[in-house]
């Protein structure tokens, strides 16, 4: 990883949504190296919805799963969405079964690479 | 002069007699002949001969009335034909026919009375066997067509090539509970889907040129309302004549075998996405070992441990998906992986009620049972000749869904002290981190003087059973 990239993300306020905590202590862990501040992580759509109304466009950005405990994370990305916060996918799903709306939303494939996901994430503003 | 004067007195009713013998002699496709009022022959042609097989001496001054099938005559046919024709000036017939030699030929007529009625009558006849066999024919091949098209289980239709039916099987009617008339031309496009009728109708133009119809669209049942997917296909009758044929097409109901592509590709899609989050647990279970371990044979030997309890797991999970997996059997594949005969030792005591886990929740207990068992072995009841393992559960119902809850309980133990690796390892933080976080589970884990003891209750039940997370 190099040096811009780590400062891309220093002092960033990101949400981190994913509802396996060893995955996500890990995602943390290698976020928080970079400098991010970390909201979360939260494992529902619930949890999420309500950091999210908590938080509000104070927030630089998002890491979703998409399927928390089966359900859909695009409420949240809707909520984000309307608040203007830019957000990315960490999922095991194909793009094809994606929802035409969110297509455009930049997806890091699980298991992930965080090199990767951390330059995904310095790209979207 | 007398020629002349004879063609000039005269002249109409000798050339019109002439004119009609010629006529009647040199028609070869109709026996003419003429009979007086009883029916006697009085003039009989060269084709009568040859339709009739009785040479005109024969029959001329005799009845002519032989022609007539045997039925017929008994029924007064013959009479008939001639009382009509002398009341109305015409009568026309269509039946069988009698030859000279007994074999019968189907046969239209016509009979008209001469110019007056005593004089008698001129019949007409064509032998129209060939063309009454085409007509049969047809009949039979129409009635096979009806008999197939009305007993297989597609709906089944005759189209103009536009898509304008001319005829639908009752199963049509049947399903879609549209009328004959009703489906009649574009009628029937009513029991297609709204969404589909445009595509439905443009791809007749298709048709047309590649000399097929096919199309996958949803049909109304009349019964429910429900709209079920249908196979469309129709082909020309007769593809020589092109576009300008009759087609039929048949109408298969799909909509299981659609249902049943649809679910493999949701499948397929769940799996992969499977396949990932378990790499992704790999994953994440390689970082935290690596980090917890202190050599690389530490590391090796932990790594691999979890990694059989994951397999364990998914055993399970490919074993009785859909259904949840059992908890005592989860318990007993950890206990068994471990014990070494321990199960049946009378070291263990394992009671509780059948409870399904879903899936979901099933991978992670079967990992911290992992840990608990591997402590177990290295450090307590299950490594040590006087330790005691039981592990109970029940199910609350009490609150809004029900909950699981679990008792690891060791006994007989002396522990190693303060540095228990438990205390601080993977195994601890899974239990109390993890299994809150993602099952929103209570959890206590406790290095009691005498051993372990971890209570786990974890609500089962709404989430469903339904295959995988993350």
């Amino acid at each position: 990883m190099d040096d811009g990239t780590r400062n891309a993300l220093r002092g960033r306020r990101l949400l981190i949504v994913e509802d396996d905590y060893m995955v996500a202590l890990e995602l943390v862990r290698s976020l928080e190296e970079q400098g991010v501040e970390v909201l979360g992580p939260v494992g529902s759509v619930e949890d999420a919805l309500a950091l999210v109304e908590q938080e509000g466009a104070r927030m630089d950005g998002a890491v979703l799963d998409i399927n928390l405990r089966n359900k859909r994370v695009y409420p949240v990305a809707e909520a984000l969405a309307a608040r203007g916060v830019p957000f990315i996918f960490a999922t095991g799903y194909d793009a094809l079964v994606i929802p035409e709306a969110y297509a455009h939303v930049p997806r890091c494939e699980k298991p992930l690479d965080k090199a990767l996901l951390a330059r995904v994430l310095a790209r979207v503003h | 002069m007398s020629n002349r004067s004879a063609f000039s007195t005269d002249p109409k009713p000798a050339r019109e007699k002439e004119l009609f013998e010629i006529l009647v002699e040199s028609s070869t496709d109709f026996a003419i002949f003429t009979v007086a009022p009883d029916g006697t022959a009085t003039s009989w042609n060269i084709s009568a001969e040859r339709v009739f097989g009785y040479a005109e001496g024969e029959i001329v001054g005799s009845s002519a009335d032989v022609i007539y099938t045997p039925e017929d005559r008994a029924a007064g046919v013959h009479e008939a034909e001639r009382v009509e024709a002398g009341r109305t000036g015409r009568a026309e017939d269509e039946r069988w026919h009698r030859r000279k030699d007994g074999t019968r030929f189907w046969a239209s007529g016509v009979m008209m009375p001469l110019r007056s009625p005593g004089e008698g009558f001129v019949k007409i006849v064509r032998d129209r066997t060939e063309h009454h066999r085409a007509e049969e024919a047809l009949r039979e091949r129409e009635e096979r067509f009806r008999l197939l098209a009305t007993s297989v289980p597609q709906l089944v239709f005759r189209t103009a090539p536009d898509g304008g039916r001319s005829w639908a099987s009752p199963q049509w009617i049947d399903f879609t509970g549209l009328g004959p008339e009703e489906s009649l031309g574009h009628g029937w496009l009513e029991a297609i889907h709204p969404d589909e009728r445009m595509a439905t109708l443009e791809r007749w133009g298709e048709a047309v040129e590649t000399g097929e119809y096919y199309l996958e669209h949803r049909v109304r049942r009349a019964r429910d309302g429900e709209y079920r997917w249908h196979q469309t296909r129709a082909r020309p009758v007769d593809p020589a004549q092109g576009a300008a044929s009759e087609w039929v097409g048949t109408m298969t109901d799909i909509h299981e075998l659609r249902g049943l592509q649809d679910r493999q590709e949701v499948l397929v899609a769940e799996l992969q996405h499977r396949t990932r989050n378990l790499l992704a647990v790999v994953q994440s279970i390689t970082s935290q070992t690596i980090r917890k371990a202190a050599s690389l044979e530490e590391f090796q030997t932990e790594f691999e441990g979890r990694l059989r309890a994951l397999g364990r797991v998914q055993g399970l999970l490919a074993r009785l998906d859909h259904h949840g997996i059992d908890l005592h059997m989860l318990l007993e594949a950890e206990l068994r992986a471990h014990g070494d005969g321990a199960l049946e030792s009378g070291k263990i005591s394992v009671d509780g009620p059948p409870v399904a886990l879903p899936a979901i929740s099933a991978q992670a207990l079967g990992l911290a049972l992992h840990e608990l068992a591997t402590n177990a072995v290295k450090y307590g009841a299950l490594g040590q000749g006087t330790g005691r393992l039981s592990v109970r559960w029940n199910i609350e119902r009490g609150g809004a869904e029900p909950v699981v809850s679990l008792e690891w309980r060791e006994s007989g133990v002396t522990l190693p002290g303060a540095g228990l690796p438990m205390r601080k390892g993977y195994g601890s933080e899974l239990i109390e981190r993890a299994l809150p976080y993602q099952l929103r589970a209570r959890t206590s884990l406790e290095f009691g003087p005498d051993g372990v003891r971890c209570a786990i209750a974890v609500p089962v039940g709404l989430n469903g059973a339904g295959p995988g997370h993350g």
